[in-house]
């Protein structure tokens, strides 16, 4: 007897081991070197086990398992565990111990940080079962981007090489980017249905009528599906997969072909209950699904790089996973999941298989290679089987794949008449390309004969290293053979509204139909493309048309951006303190003593008040008013800098005479101090600069524009802040917090003095995020008082010695 | 400024006396500050005040001899505690940041005593004050005196290590 309890913790298990690993391996990696992947292996092992006994003995019924976490924003961490979750934590449990596996043997010693590398590992895969098992919407777009920084890092983990660097910039700007879209589109729902509860809004909208649903509804889906498009490279953000490339072969075959791209298709099969009977839904998904789809596999036979080429193959197969998703009618999908597992089987080994390809030969490129099957008889064999699973040939996974779909696709003509045709064409379209690829692949890589500069470079893979593969390549085989077993485990798992499928209905032979005449006849046209690609002997020469590389136009905008920021920063004058300075001050006194004037002439506020009382003559307040003037006049009329500084800072301080008359001594103590560091830092600052530039300052002193019209703002800026003191104290206040904190500060915060309580108590949230900005500006500053500006002949020569604030040191020069 | 020129010997004397009186103001002042005057902010500038004048006394490297650790690292202590003090009622249930106090009477010299969490959250504050006043105020003196601003160590653990200038023109002129 299973309690309904275990269900939650195996999940719990799933998701937090990762989560808990990732200190341990962080810690003994340097010690451990490439070894620390043994501890790094149990989380998706252990988690693996944990949700195939919960699934098996417990069967997939729906539950939501929470537990609160910010209640009155709606935000609970809430687990939504059925069938769909499942097997998507399944696949990533799963493919992670493999990859896990194929990483200890494939980032051998020769590489470092091996415990860097499983902590992000690790990090990314508690990541993907978070936002699989989530029912939080907030929960799982908050999981949704640490998936996407996690696999920012895994990409970059090799940054020392500026090809990575962009890969991983594009990979994390284009994924976040369309992540926010996906926020947008949860932030609606919320506003839709009153809940982030996905489990809640499943239900809710089972119960709405389709017209009913109004413009937010439809913005929602629209936000989400692009979310969903980002993160899965869907046309036009495909082009981020194929640059991710640049990731650790491991880190492509998990990220990028069983887990992170799948995401989006993810995303798209758990909210097509919401959505699915939507206008815009089927043609949205379908277009852009089927559009990739055709464009991926026909970037993949136009690449030559094993992995370029499996991620365009990649990028096509995920545009049909999306176009049945978005195809697939109101009643559910049949065969998703058997579609999801084809491709995780074949394209997880084919990555791996191209990685043993790199590690073995030194190269990728499919132009360099040739005749490996010779060397190692069993990678040929492995890649062979992937590559049949890939081609869809009988007697594979990706077979059975094909003819349910097209089966399916026939099914829906009469729902969805012209979408399931397109998609039917499309995926024999793709067939036949894909066909031509794998032979092509087979032929350059395995067979022919082998380049000289190969077998020099030439070392055996261990065993180790091609396990993993042979386990993914034999799981397409055996599933394609007896198609029964997988159907018998996928059975369990269906979904109620997003799946109807019948057990039993998969089966090796069909039978002589329509579906199998098109099969064959789909891969006899791809046979025949192969061999006039090859008999041309063009085929290394084809490359990608420059129009549709968007990938560098994309780079080329990003790096665009600070010259547009410099230019930009040009245009307000903010790379100039002294015109900035004008252009701030002038603009926010006109601002807010306009709007003084406004108010007061609209008869909002008034003056009334204001009599001779207010300006009652006491000698001593007078007498230090008359020694504020003098230093502020004194600041502007001398010539030296510290003298002019000084009686500035004179003013500053006396200033708090007035703060301990009206009694604020906290308010006069901050002031002395600031005064005093603010004073010692300028003065610092001048010892900076050179004599020779404040004496030619002195002599060339003389009134011009900008000191007009920096008297014209000051003066300005006295009389709007003399107004709104004036105003301010005239007229009565809407509201009197201070009363409340004077009040409370003794019973809540056990303190009294309030001024102190609210800063470390009541706002104490606050303070804490001013010390962490102090923290984050400090560095900010070292950096900037690093990179001092350079002439161009340092630039040239290197550099000179010492910072000059952008001024030459002529004068210091011994 | 002439900061080449040997210290006065008279600033010396008077920088070392000062140096423990300031402190110690700043201490009570950290300490009292929940009920009167003072707090963590105040306290801090006031020690910053106080390095920063054996600084001007006895140099730089004296003064770093006396701190004996880079100032930043006070600041990422100091935020390390103010982070840490909220968390204590956390693990009874309550929200992050709920403040516990005790009252301490007839403490010697002091007389009354708060303590609690404000005042670890305070210390949090005093040392973030000081370790970023110290820091940047470091720099600037140690570049007035001609030397580097940065020591190489330093250089490593707070440039950016692509230093690209986004100077115009500099790009194209220079392709490094």
């Amino acid at each position: 007897m299973v309690t309904p309890l275990f269900m939650e913790t195996g999940v719990l298990i799933a998701l937090i081991l990762p989560f808990l690993l990732v200190p341990v391996v962080g810690f003994f990696g340097p010690r451990m070197g490439a070894r620390v992947a043994w501890l790094a292996l149990p989380a998706p092992a252990i988690g693996f086990a944990a949700l195939l006994h919960g699934a098996i003995s417990h069967g997939a019924t729906p539950q939501v398992a929470e537990w609160q976490w910010i209640p009155y924003l709606g935000v609970n961490f809430s687990l939504l565990i059925d069938g769909f979750s499942l097997f998507f934590g399944l696949v990533v449990a799963g493919v992670g111990a493999l990859v896990v596996f194929y990483s200890r043997h494939y980032l051998d010693d020769h590489y470092e940080h091996h415990g860097r590398f499983y902590a992000y590992l690790l990090l990314f895969m508690g990541a993907m079962q978070g936002t699989v098992f989530s029912n939080n919407l907030l929960l799982l777009f908050v999981f949704w981007e640490l998936t996407g920084i996690s696999s920012f890092l895994l990409i970059g983990f090799f940054h020392h090489e500026s090809v990575t660097r962009t890969g991983a910039r594009m990979a994390l700007l284009v994924t976040a980017s369309t992540g926010l879209l996906l926020l947008v589109g949860v932030v609606m729902l919320r506003q839709w249905g009153g809940t982030f509860d996905l489990s809640a809004l499943l239900s809710m909208r089972a119960d709405a009528d389709v017209r009913d649903l109004g413009a937010l509804f439809t913005g929602a889906m629209v936000c989400i599906a692009l979310g969903a498009f980002g993160k899965s490279a869907q046309f036009p953000f495909h082009f981020w997969l194929p640059n991710a490339m640049a990731a650790p072969t491991p880190v492509s075959a998990y990220l990028h072909s069983a887990t992170m791209v799948k995401l989006g298709v993810f995303l798209c099969g758990r909210m097509s209950p919401l959505f699915a009977d939507m206008g815009w839904w089927t043609p949205l998904l379908a277009s852009t699904g089927i559009v990739t789809m055709l464009l991926g596999a026909w970037f993949a036979l136009l690449s030559h790089d094993l992995k370029s080429i499996f991620a365009y193959s990649t990028v096509s197969t995920l545009g049909m996973l999306i176009a049945y998703y978005g195809l697939a009618p109101g009643t559910g999908a049949k065969f998703d999941y058997l579609h999801i597992a084809s491709h995780v089987f074949f394209k997880g080994c084919l990555f791996m298989v191209a990685g043993i390809v790199d590690h073995t030969t030194g190269t990728r490129d499919v132009r360099q290679l040739g005749g490996l099957g010779r060397r190692v008889p069993v990678l040929a064999l492995i890649c062979g089987l992937a590559l049949a699973s890939m081609a869809s040939l009988p007697g594979t996974v990706g077979f059975i794949s094909k003819e349910m779909l097209l089966k399916e696709s026939g099914d829906w003509f009469v729902t969805q008449g012209v979408g399931a045709r397109l998609l039917i064409a499309a995926v024999l379209l793709a067939t036949v390309f894909k066909v031509a690829l794998s032979l092509r692949v087979m032929r350059s890589v395995f067979l022919g004969t082998e380049p000289p500069a190969l077998a020099a470079n030439y070392h055996r893979p261990g065993w180790g290293v091609l396990f993993p593969p042979m386990v993914l390549a034999a799981a397409g085989v055996v599933f394609g053979v007896v198609p029964s077993l997988l159907s018998r485990l996928l059975y369990p798992l269906r979904v109620d509204g997003m799946h109807n499928f019948k057990a039993e209905a998969l089966a090796f032979w069909h039978g002589w139909n329509l579906e199998l005449g098109l099969s064959i006849g789909s891969m006899l046209l791809g046979v025949g493309l192969f061999m006039v690609l090859h008999r041309r002997g063009q085929w290394h020469t084809y490359h990608i048309p420059g129009i549709l590389r968007f990938d560098l136009g994309f780079t080329r905008m990003v790096e665009a951006l600070p010259g547009q920021a410099k230019w930009i920063t040009r245009l307000s004058g903010a790379d100039s303190p002294l015109n900035y300075l004008l252009i701030m001050m002038g603009f926010l006194t006109a601002l807010t003593g306009g709007m003084m004037l406004w108010l007061l002439f609209g008869g909002h506020l008034q003056l009334a008040g204001l009599t001779s009382e207010n300006f009652t003559v006491k000698s001593l307040r007078i007498f230090v008013g008359i020694i504020i003037i003098l230093s502020v006049i004194g600041a502007m009329v001398l010539s030296r800098w510290t003298t002019r500084l000084v009686s500035l800072s004179a003013a500053g301080f006396l200033v708090t005479f007035y703060f301990v008359l009206y009694r604020a001594p906290d308010l006069a103590l901050t002031q002395i101090l600031v005064e005093t560091v603010t004073l010692l830092a300028v003065l610092l600052l001048l010892g900076r600069f050179p004599e020779s530039v404040e004496k030619s300052e002195i002599e060339n002193a003389r009134w011009n524009t900008r000191k007009t019209a920096a008297a014209v703002i000051s003066t300005g800026v006295g009389l709007v802040v003399f107004g709104f003191i004036a105003l301010c104290t005239l007229n009565p206040h809407p509201d009197k917090i201070g009363y409340y904190f004077l009040e409370a500060s003794k019973p809540f915060g056990a303190g009294t003095n309030a001024v102190n309580v609210i800063l470390v108590d009541f706002r104490g949230f606050d303070t804490l995020g001013e010390i962490t900005v102090l923290v984050i500006a400090m560095l900010g500053c070292l950096g900037l008082l690093m990179r001092y500006k350079r002439t161009p002949e340092e630039l040239k020569e290197g550099d000179m010695g010492e910072p000059g604030m952008g001024i030459h040191h002529e004068d210091s020069q011994p | 400024m002439n900061s080449h020129a040997p210290p006065s010997i008279i600033l010396k004397f008077a920088a070392g006396g000062a140096f423990f009186i300031i402190n110690l103001f700043a201490f009570a002042l950290l300490l009292r500050g929940h009920n009167l005057p003072g707090g963590g902010f105040i306290a801090g500038l006031v020690t910053a005040i106080s390095l920063l004048l054996a600084n001007l006394a006895y140099g730089l490297e004296q003064t770093h001899r006396i701190l004996r650790v880079d100032p930043a690292r006070i600041a990422f202590v100091g935020l390390a505690v103010a982070v840490g003090s909220g968390l204590y009622r956390v693990f009874a249930g309550e929200p992050y940041l709920t403040q516990v106090n005790w009252h301490l009477h007839h403490v010697p010299v002091f007389g009354e005593v708060h303590v609690g969490t404000p005042l670890v959250f305070d210390i949090g504050v005093y040392l973030v004050v000081i370790g970023i006043c110290c820091k940047i105020l470091f720099i600037l003196a140690q570049s007035t005196s001609g030397m580097r601003a940065l020591v190489a160590s330093e250089a490593e653990v707070y440039a950016s290590p692509l230093e690209e200038p986004v100077e115009d023109g500099s790009r194209e002129e220079n392709p490094v």
